[in-house]
């Protein structure tokens, strides 16, 4: 009934949609695969980190009347201080006692932010009026036959993988990110080392969070819909995403946030709407019933 | 922690002294979250309907208490409070509750509890045949679908329409009412996908809707993902399709969205369009609200007004309050309320009329073909 050239062009569509959602998955999931990597904790507080930025981006520009750039830098830069500051309250002081018990603070710390927001903005969806909009998003950036593409969708894809690589140098080539995968290994020698273990850290949350924030504004900006609950679904989505690539790699985030994205919008879009979150969260049990250790995260010896 | 103790204390002295012989009628519905405001629209309707009724003097001498009970539209939260309300002696009828899929979980508990109630806005077919104690003066989805159906092909001439629905017992029991009657009148349904209410992604299924090619979209779902929907399909180049959706679009949220400009609704109740016993009430809530009233605070404003005549009638008993709510049962004995005349069939359901209205520069208007 439908022509190639159509089920062609229904293909390519929603492949850039599948690639789009893939790619705000991964820019949150880079905050919780960097925590994870450095304390092996789940910093289950990360999606509200992200929409903290969300909310605090459309607070800039529609109160404040700050232009959307300089808002979101500003946003960026709050989000890092946020992740600082989270870390210094809820888990710093929890640096030696069992994970488990961090765990339940990184939970408990998601309840209380969620609720915050709540208070401070209400549970009403928010959404930037169209004039307060930076008109270049809105228009198209390709358009081939039925297949479109909007700057937005452009900008985000850019950003992200843009902030990938630089994660990628400052990991591999600065001498923090030699710091950073020390701790990683080894807390306690690395202290012996020299290094200002609590430095490292404060240091990792400050840039996970900062991605976090940024995936926040974003995202707001993309689907026009704030509200407080929206970093508890992303969160586990992203966190899905991160377990999926590989927790504690940081391609692997990208990795896993472009699988579950593209099959999301595929098991929506060919087998049945109803159930996408199903078929989606289906692929990730199957990848890592094979491969327990994620796509490409390494695989780790128990210390004996 | 002292001081907290010493208010609870005072709290519970006072509130005790006050209501010691009032009448508790609870409103069921979500206050909060992002349905908060149909339940505005609830709250305010039943608030203004209390308030007239104590200034005539109470129920029998007995002043009137509007109690607000939030379950956020979420079918747990809505079984819990209706458990509460189940055993509070003190109550002894219920307005509520909004969403279907509340009104169905908490449908078994006033069952049990033999505690009528009475939904100003619970639109899914199954409701009152399961209980006897459950009446509602708002029309069924089925007359809604079949409306819908019959509007969309004979004033707007659509010919192939695409339903985006929300898995929730509301939007799916709508989507199957409209499906039925497109059927008998040759409409084209070209596909049907679905959404959860979590989700604000929705490309996915608007990229198979565009490739269709549809006259017209269905979205038989609530108001916050409906505005997310229309901006969404506006993005991907769908320009020239329209939407159409029934009263759980009918929300001061759609309107604030430019991309919606052109939509039509079905709605129970029309300010202007509302026979002449409206004129009093439409007036004295924009006077204490400033805005016109929609259909949840004229249903609403109803619901207690036959709650409180019922409790007049036969007292606080519930038995004798469910009884006396089934013997509204023919025209002359309706209830002649703000939005129509409401009576109630062997189910505790009735039949009333429906209207449609569309966003036109910016701002909800009646349309102007209504299907009478």
């Amino acid at each position: 009934m439908e022509s190639l050239l159509d089920q062609s062009s229904l293909f390519l569509q929603q492949l850039v949609n599948g690639i789009t959602l893939g790619g705000v998955y991964a820019l949150i999931a880079v905050g919780y695969t960097m925590v994870y990597g450095v304390i092996q904790l789940i910093n289950f507080a990360h999606g509200e980190i992200y929409m903290l930025g969300a909310f605090l981006a459309y607070t800039m520009v529609t109160v404040l009347g700050i232009p959307f750039f300089a808002a979101f830098i500003l946003t960026i830069l709050i989000c890092a201080c946020f992740g600082i500051i989270l870390d210094f309250v809820a888990y710093r002081p929890l640096r030696n006692a069992p994970r488990l018990a961090a765990l339940i603070t990184a939970i408990g710390m998601s309840i209380f932010l969620q609720n915050l927001a709540l208070m401070i903005w209400g549970s009403q969806i928010k959404s930037y009026p169209r004039d307060m909009f930076p008109a270049i998003f809105l228009k198209p950036a390709l358009s081939i036959g039925e297949v479109s593409m909007t700057w937005m969708q452009v900008f985000m894809l850019s950003i992200t993988v843009l902030f990938m690589v630089i994660l990628h140098l400052i990991i591999h080539k600065t001498k923090i990110g030699t710091a950073m995968r020390a701790v990683s290994q080894d807390k306690t020698t690395s202290a012996l080392m020299g290094i200002g273990v609590n430095r490292v850290i404060s240091f990792t949350f400050a840039i996970g969070s900062a991605m976090g924030g940024m995936a926040g504004v974003l995202v707001g900006l993309y689907y026009n819909a704030i509200f407080p609950t929206m970093g508890y679904i992303a969160g586990i989505k992203a966190f899905a995403a991160a377990v999926l690539g590989g927790i504690g790699s940081v391609p692997g985030a990208m990795l896993g946030g472009g699988v579950l994205g593209i099959a999301e919008v595929m098991g929506a879009g060919y087998i049945s709407s109803e159930y996408r979150d199903g078929i989606s969260y289906a692929v990730m049990i199957a990848v890592i019933l094979f491969k327990p250790s994620g796509l490409i995260g390494r695989q780790i010896g128990e210390k004996v | 922690m002292k001081r907290l103790c010493c208010f609870l204390f005072a709290w519970i002295l006072l509130t005790g002294v006050v209501w010691a012989d009032s009448i508790k009628i609870p409103i069921a519905a979500p206050f909060t979250g992002p349905l908060a405001s149909f339940g505005e629209g609830m709250k305010n309707g039943a608030l203004l309907k209390g308030e007239e009724i104590n200034a005539a003097g109470g129920i029998n001498g007995k002043k009137v208490e509007i109690v607000l009970e939030d379950e956020l539209c979420d079918p747990k939260e809505a079984a819990t409070v209706a458990t509460k309300l189940a055993n509070d002696p003190k109550v002894s009828v219920v307005v509520g509750h909004l969403c279907s899929s509340s009104t169905l979980a908490a449908l078994p508990v006033y069952r049990g509890a033999k505690l009528p109630a009475i939904s100003p806005a619970s639109t899914n077919v199954s409701i009152g045949r399961m209980s006897p104690y459950y009446f509602r003066n708002v029309y069924r989805d089925d007359f809604q679908g079949l409306f819908l159906a019959k509007y969309v092909k004979t004033v707007k001439g659509y010919k192939k329409v695409a339903i985006f629905y929300e898995v929730n017992d509301y939007s799916m029991g709508l989507m199957l009412a409209f499906m039925k009657e497109a059927k008998k009148l040759g409409i084209n349904v070209m596909g049907t996908e679905a959404y959860t209410a979590d989700t604000t992604d929705f490309k996915p299924q608007l990229t198979k809707f565009k490739m269709m090619k549809p006259d017209a979209i269905f979205i038989p779902g609530y108001a916050p993902q409906g505005t997310l929907i229309i901006s969404q399909a506006r993005s991907l180049g769908m320009k020239n399709v329209a939407f159409f959706g029934a009263d759980g679009l009918d929300d001061d949220l759609m309107v604030k969205n430019p991309d919606t400009e052109g939509l039509f609704v079905t709605t129970p109740f029309l300010p202007d369009k509302a026979g002449p016993q409206a004129a009093g009430f439409v007036k004295a809530y924009r006077k204490k609200f400033g805005k016109d009233p929609n259909w949840f605070a004229a249903n609403t404003y109803d619901a207690v007004g036959i709650g409180a005549q019922a409790i007049k009638a036969v007292g606080q008993n519930r038995e004798k309050i469910r009884d006396y709510l089934a013997s509204i049962d023919s025209k002359d004995k309706a209830y002649d309320g703000v939005a129509g005349k409401t009576y109630f069939d062997k189910n505790g359901d009735c039949l009333k009329e429906a209207f449609v209205k569309k966003i036109k520069n910016g701002k909800w208007v009646s349309a102007e073909k209504q299907l009478q």
